[in-house]
């Protein structure tokens, strides 16, 4: 891909560059790509600059340096030697092909010719818009650092650095996207991750033939995990560094993206999904209630609706002191639809809520739960006992630390509702077991989904289940296959 | 740091040991899991077999048929999985894959429910039980059968990866 055969050299002419960059990326018809032309040493030398994307500071500074040297400089044949010293930067390259200069210049690099030269030089004078760090939305805890990463992956991988000083900690970093070039980083400890699956991730991403990824991560993400149709997330997304961190140090491969606030962690499994940085900022005791609940709340945004649905279709499989379950009321629709509806309802206000800005959704919030739910049942529509069971099932979704997880169950969920509904115990029951079975099979990067309840851990079950003190935690997850089992080197 | 070492060291020369004792402890955890689920589809009528069915042909005592005789029951029956483990530990372990499990799941259910049914006096035969009964339990089967032998198959897959480099757990 990179490699191009007919790359075309450096003129020592300017003028021939200048045609040449006018045509290829239109210098001059584009507005954001600019020249300055000066002379150093009775010769002609041209910056090229993309305005956007510089900062306008360093390179005043570089021209003041450059244009001084007419003052204290005579000797005019070394004038390449002599502009090379005197570009103050610490990131200054040769560059002897105009392909590459191009490349440069458009990642917002200053490219400086000289007249009479065959040898560009290229400047990191980079300066991105972008945010700084702050706190990310979806993964907020009540202690703990309130960095969360940025669209810029230079200060993505500075923030991971920050945290891992480790002489071993690789950031591996490629262009995928014929158009687009976005940079992407692999990110991995030397000696603890898995040679084979960096290998493996490398791979697949050099792979990727795309002409842009505009969607940053999350196109990514489809290309190596081929997700298809399945709903349920194959990696771990996280926006915040102190997570990625940890699971460096466990030995997973991170994919960072140019461009996208939020990291790719690999190999992932369910379970990944189902924790959260706020358990590991509490103490452990806390922590492990802390995931029971939400372990709790995870089930039942699965299986509350499906198991309602069942006993309002059939009384009779309650236990005699259970028998109050179920609507005491005559209903005008079917239950079944009434459920439907609600959930569809949630649904809609939950994607309004996402591109309403805030002083409306307030209101909007305010309406939904006062009006609508009273008045359903007002008019007969819905029996109270929907509103509760739909609402429970839909808290339990937002306990559900995972946003992809959350959607994903709510789909499964509308599927087992609707078998429960047409097929009633063996419907519950078969589509229980087939559900549970097709995550099962599913692998993401050869890593079976439910790991470590089936294929069964026992040891990392407990890790799972009960969250372990820092000084608890000896190994790593096996899952990883890390090439250094323990954590704490003794 | 020696002491340590050592205790590494030891690790590594009873890996061997190590694997047949996870899959008894799967096979336990299995037994316990499944049949607690199978008490709580009992529970709900899903089904009319509890996991008390076991106890019900050679203990006295009324004691069985109530919830300490059940939860005695699944003791029991995470005893038996580790039998059923180490059975399939020793025929089906190196087969891929889960769904080695899931036939081993349903020619589970077969050998209870036609093979040891003399032996259960309270177990009527499948043509008499309640269709309900026969898809939970069906699957309830299944899916343990697909967790002992998915479990083992996988952990063997592992020692068999550690093995081929060893270099991986320095």
């Amino acid at each position: 891909m990179e490699v191009k055969e007919n790359k075309v050299p450096i003129s020592e002419k300017l003028t021939d560059n200048e045609n040449f960059l006018k045509e290829k990326i239109g210098v001059g018809t584009s507005f954001d790509l600019g020249v300055r032309k000066i002379h150093v040493l009775k010769r002609e030398v041209h910056i090229y600059y993309c305005n956007g994307l510089c900062d306008t500071q360093y390179l005043i500074e570089l021209l003041k340096q450059i244009v001084r040297i007419n003052d204290n400089e005579r000797q005019t044949a070394q004038a390449k030697q002599i502009i090379e010293n005197r570009l103050v930067h610490q990131q200054v390259s040769p560059v002897h092909h105009l392909d590459e200069a191009v490349d440069r210049l458009l990642s917002g690099l200053i490219v400086i010719f000289i007249e009479g030269e065959s040898t560009g030089f290229v400047v990191d004078v980079r300066s991105y818009p972008g945010r700084q760090p702050e706190e990310p939305d979806t993964e907020k805890v009540v202690r703990g650092a309130r960095d969360g990463y940025v669209e810029n992956i230079i200060v993505n991988t500075a923030l991971t650095r920050r945290r891992i000083r480790d002489e071993r900690l690789r950031f591996e970093i490629l262009q995928v996207g014929e158009r687009s070039k976005t940079d992407i980083c692999i990110a991995y400890i030397k000696d603890v991750a898995d040679p084979g699956l960096v290998e493996l991730v490398k791979r697949e991403l050099q792979q990727i033939n795309i002409d842009g990824l505009t969607m940053g991560d999350k196109t990514i993400e489809e290309f190596l995990v081929k997700q298809g149709y399945n709903p349920y997330p194959l990696v771990r997304y996280t926006e915040r560094p102190d997570v990625a961190a940890t699971h460096l140090l466990e030995g997973h491969v991170l994919v960072m993206v140019d461009t996208s606030p939020s990291v790719i962690i690999t190999p992932t499994t369910f379970f990944h999904h189902v924790q959260h940085a706020e358990e590991y900022r509490q103490s452990p005791a806390v922590g492990t209630f802390v995931r029971w609940v939400r372990f709790l709340g995870i089930l039942t945004s699965l299986f509350l609706l499906p198991l309602w649905v069942l006993f309002v279709l059939e009384p009779s499989l309650l236990p005699d002191k259970w028998a109050f379950i179920g609507p005491n009321k005559q209903t005008n629709i079917p239950i079944i639809i009434q459920i439907l509806l609600a959930d569809f309802g949630i649904e809609f206000l939950r994607m309004a809520a996402i591109h309403t800005p805030t002083p409306l959704s307030t209101a909007m919030g305010l309406i939904a739960a006062v009006l609508i739910g009273q008045i359903a049942i007002d008019v007969g529509l819905f029996v109270p006992e929907v509103i509760l069971y739909v609402s429970v099932a839909a808290i339990g979704s937002f306990a559900t630390p995972s946003y992809e997880l959350s959607i994903a169950n709510k789909i499964s969920r509308l599927l087992l509702i609707i078998v429960v509904a047409l097929f009633k115990v063996p419907g519950l029951m078969i589509g229980t077991t087939v559900y549970l079975l097709w995550l099962i099979h599913i692998r993401s990067l050869n890593t079976p989904y439910l790991w470590p309840f089936i294929p069964f851990d026992p040891a990392a079950f407990m890790q799972i289940i009960v969250r372990r003190s820092a000084a608890g935690a000896k190994v790593r997850p096996s899952i990883v296959h890390p090439q250094n089992r323990r954590r704490q080197p003794s | 740091m020696a002491e340590n070492q050592a205790q590494f060291e030891q690790n590594k020369r009873e890996r061997p040991m190590s694997l047949l004792m996870k899959v008894m402890i799967i096979g336990f955890i299995g037994g316990v899991f499944w049949s607690l689920l199978g008490y709580l589809a009992y529970f709900f009528h899903f089904t009319e077999i509890s996991p008390n069915m076991i106890l019900l042909p050679w203990v006295a005592g009324d004691w069985k048929y109530g919830k300490l005789g059940n939860y005695i029951a699944i003791f029991l029956i995470g005893l038996l999985s580790i039998l059923v483990a180490l059975i399939y530990y020793v025929v089906l372990r190196q087969i891929k894959g889960m769904w080695a499990g899931v036939l081993y799941g349903f020619v589970l259910w077969l050998a209870v429910f036609y093979g040891l049914n003399p032996l259960f006096p309270n177990l009527e035969a499948v043509a008499q039980l309640e269709r309900n009964t026969i898809i939970t339990t069906l699957c309830l089967y299944v899916l343990y059968g697909v967790f002992i032998g998915y479990s083992i198959s996988f952990e063997t897959q592992e020692m068999n990866r550690q093995t081929q480099s060893p270099e991986a757990n320095k």
